[in-house]
C-alpha cells in the first residue's frame, strides 16, 4: 500500500476519442467474437467497453456540475441515461427497421448526440444558462450514456439483435438496473470528489470502480438471461476491474489526502 | 419499414403535451433541497429528480395497472394523476409531521408574506437566518397540483409508448427515459428549488416550457419510429 500510484492527466478530447472508440470497437468486438465461436461467454467485453463511456460522461460531468447548477450532480447523471435510454433503443430499433442491425450503435450514438447538443443549445439560449461548455457538455454526456447502456445490454443479451435486447434487458427489468447503476457510474465519481481538491484521475479511477462494481451486478443478472459460464465470466472480470481500481483509487485517496494543507476557509491565525 | 400515418402523429402530440405537463408540473412542487432537509428552507427535503422519480414511478404504476385492464385514455390519466398525488401527499405529510413533532418548527414561508390560501401572516414565524420551514398550506397545495400534472403528463407519456410497442417494460423505461429529462430541464431553470406558484421564480416557467417543447418533439419523434419487430 506504501508504493506510488499512478497518476494521469487527459484532455477532454484525447478521452472522447478514447470513450468513444473503446466503447465501440469493445461492443463490436463481443459481438462478432460472439457470433463467431457460436458462444455468448465474450459478452463481458460488452461490459469492459461501457467502462469507455463511463469515462466519458465522468469527465463530462465534473467539467459542467464544477459551474455549479443549482441542483444537484445526480440530475444530471438522470438527464443522461434517460436521454440514452430512448437513444440506444431507437438506435438498434431504426438500424433493424433499414436492414442493417449491425450499424444499430453507430445511429444510436449519432442520435444521442444530437439530441444531447440540441439539450445544451436550449439550456443555453433559451434557459439563458451562458455557461461556456454547456452544449460541449450535454453532447458529451448523452453519447457517454448511450454507449454505457449499450454496452452493458451486450452483457446481459449477448448480442446485438434488437429482438434480443428487448427481450432480455428491456422485458426483464433488468433495464432498470442499468440505468442506475450506469448513472451512479456517471455522475458518482464528481459527486464523491467533488471539493477544492478535486482531481481528474482520482475521478476517473472512481468511475471506473463503480463501473466494476456494475459489471459485478450486471454479471449476477446475465445467470438469468445468459447462463453460469458467461455470468461467472462477466463476475470474475468485474471483480478484478472492481478489487484492482480500488486499490489505485485508495492510493490516490491517501496522497491527495496528504497533500491537502488548507481549504482557504479560514484566515492564518495570527499569534 | 417505418409507418407514419394519422395514429403516429395523434401518438408524438400525447407524448408532447404529457412532456410539457411534466416540465410545468415541476415548476409546482415545492422542492427545498439540502436546506430544507436541515429545516433551513420551505418545500420537501430532497432534490427534483428524486421528487419526480418517487411521483413519476408511483404514477407510473397505477396507470400501468390500469393500462392493463382497459385501452381507454381517460381512465388510465386518472389513475397516474391520482397516483402520483397520492405518492406527493403522503411525502409532504409525513415530512410535516416529522418538521413540527421531531424538529420542532413552524411552517412558514419567507417568499409571501401572508398566505395566499389561509391568509396567515408568515415572517413572525420564520426563523432567523432561514428562508422559511415545513410545508405550508399553501405550499402542501401547490404540491398536489404538480402530482397532478406530472401523473397526468407521465400517464400520458406511458399510453403512447405502450401503444406503440405492446410491451408494458419497454413502454415504462421509455416513460421514465422522457420522465426524467423533463424533470431536469426546469429544475435547472428553477436553480434546484421552489416553493410553488407562489414563489417568484415560478414566473420563469415560459422558459422550461419552451425547452421542453423542443426536446419532447425530439423524444417524441424517436419514441413513434420504434416499431416492434417480429418476435420481440
Amino acid at each position: 500500500m506504501s508504493e506510488k500510484p499512478k497518476r494521469f492527466k487527459l484532455e477532454p478530447k484525447q478521452l472522447r476519442i478514447y470513450g468513444i472508440g473503446g466503447a465501440i470497437v469493445g461492443i463490436y468486438l463481443a459481438h462478432f467474437l460472439n457470433a463467431a465461436t457460436g458462444t455468448n461467454i465474450f459478452s463481458f467485453i460488452g461490459s469492459l467497453a461501457a467502462i469507455g463511456g463511463v469515462l466519458w460522461g465522468a469527465n463530462a460531468i465534473r467539467r459542467i456540475c464544477s459551474y455549479g447548477l443549482g441542483t444537484g450532480v445526480p440530475a444530471m447523471g438522470m438527464l443522461a441515461l434517460g436521454m440514452a435510454t430512448v437513444a440506444s433503443l431507437f438506435g438498434l430499433n431504426i438500424a433493424e427497421q433499414f436492414g442493417v442491425g449491425i450499424l444499430g450503435p453507430i445511429i444510436a450514438l449519432a442520435y444521442s448526440l444530437l439530441f444531447g447538443y440540441i439539450v445544451g443549445i436550449l439550456c443555453n439560449k433559451v434557459m439563458h444558462f451562458n455557461i461556456p461548455i454547456m452544449e460541449e457538455g450535454m453532447f458529451d454526456i448523452s453519447g457517454a450514456g448511450t454507449l454505457a447502456i449499450l454496452g452493458w445490454s451486450m452483457t446481459l443479451s449477448g448480442t446485438l439483435s434488437y429482438n434480443t435486447i428487448v427481450k432480455d434487458v428491456y422485458s426483464t427489468g433488468f433495464l432498470a438496473i442499468i440505468f442506475i447503476l450506469g448513472g451512479m457510474a456517471i455522475f458518482h465519481p464528481f459527486n464523491a470528489n467533488l471539493g477544492p481538491d478535486e482531481k481528474q484521475d482520482r475521478t476517473l479511477v472512481d468511475g471506473i470502480m463503480v463501473a466494476g462494481l456494475a459489471m459485478i451486478a450486471l454479471g449476477i443478472c446475465s445467470l438469468a438471461t445468459l447462463g453460469l459460464s458467461a455470468a461467472l465470466v462477466t463476475i470474475v472480470v468485474g471483480f478484478a476491474v472492481w478489487y484492482y481500481n480500488y486499490i489505485w483509487y485508495f492510493r490516490l485517496a491517501k496522497e491527495d489526502a496528504a497533500a491537502v494543507v488548507g481549504t482557504g476557509l479560514l484566515p492564518p491565525s495570527v499569534q | 419499414m417505418i409507418t407514419f400515418d394519422a395514429l403516429t402523429i395523434v401518438y408524438m402530440l400525447e407524448i408532447v403535451v404529457g412532456s410539457l405537463l411534466v416540465s410545468v408540473g415541476v415548476h409546482f412542487v415545492p422542492v427545498g433541497g439540502a436546506p430544507a432537509a436541515m429545516a433551513q428552507a420551505t418545500g420537501i427535503g430532497t432534490g427534483t429528480v428524486t421528487l419526480a422519480a418517487g411521483s413519476g414511478l408511483t404514477g407510473l404504476l397505477a396507470c400501468g395497472l390500469m393500462m392493463s385492464v382497459t385501452d381507454n385514455i381517460w381512465p388510465i390519466l386518472a389513475s397516474g394523476a391520482i397516483g402520483s398525488m397520492i405518492m406527493m401527499d403522503a411525502t409532504m405529510l409525513t415530512g410535516d409531521f416529522i418538521y413540527s413533532y421531531a424538529v420542532g418548527c413552524p411552517y412558514a414561508s419567507a417568499k409571501v408574506n401572508y398566505d395566499p390560501i389561509t391568509g396567515f401572516s408568515q415572517p413572525p414565524y420564520v426563523a432567523p437566518g432561514t428562508v422559511g420551514q415545513g410545508i405550508p398550506t399553501v405550499c402542501f397545495v401547490t404540491g398536489t397540483i404538480g402530482a397532478l400534472l406530472g401523473g397526468v403528463g407521465g400517464a400520458m407519456i406511458y399510453f403512447p409508448c405502450n401503444m406503440i410497442s405492446h410491451n408494458p417494460a419497454q413502454a415504462a423505461v421509455f416513460t421514465i427515459g422522457i420522465f426524467f429529462v423533463h424533470s431536469v430541464i426546469p429544475s435547472w431553470n428553477i436553480q434546484g428549488t421552489i416553493e410553488g406558484f407562489h414563489d417568484p421564480k415560478f414566473k420563469k416557467w415560459p422558459f422550461a416550457y419552451k425547452a421542453s417543447l423542443i426536446a419532447g418533439i425530439l423524444l417524441a419523434i424517436m419514441t413513434v419510429l420504434i416499431q416492434p419487430l417480429g418476435g420481440a
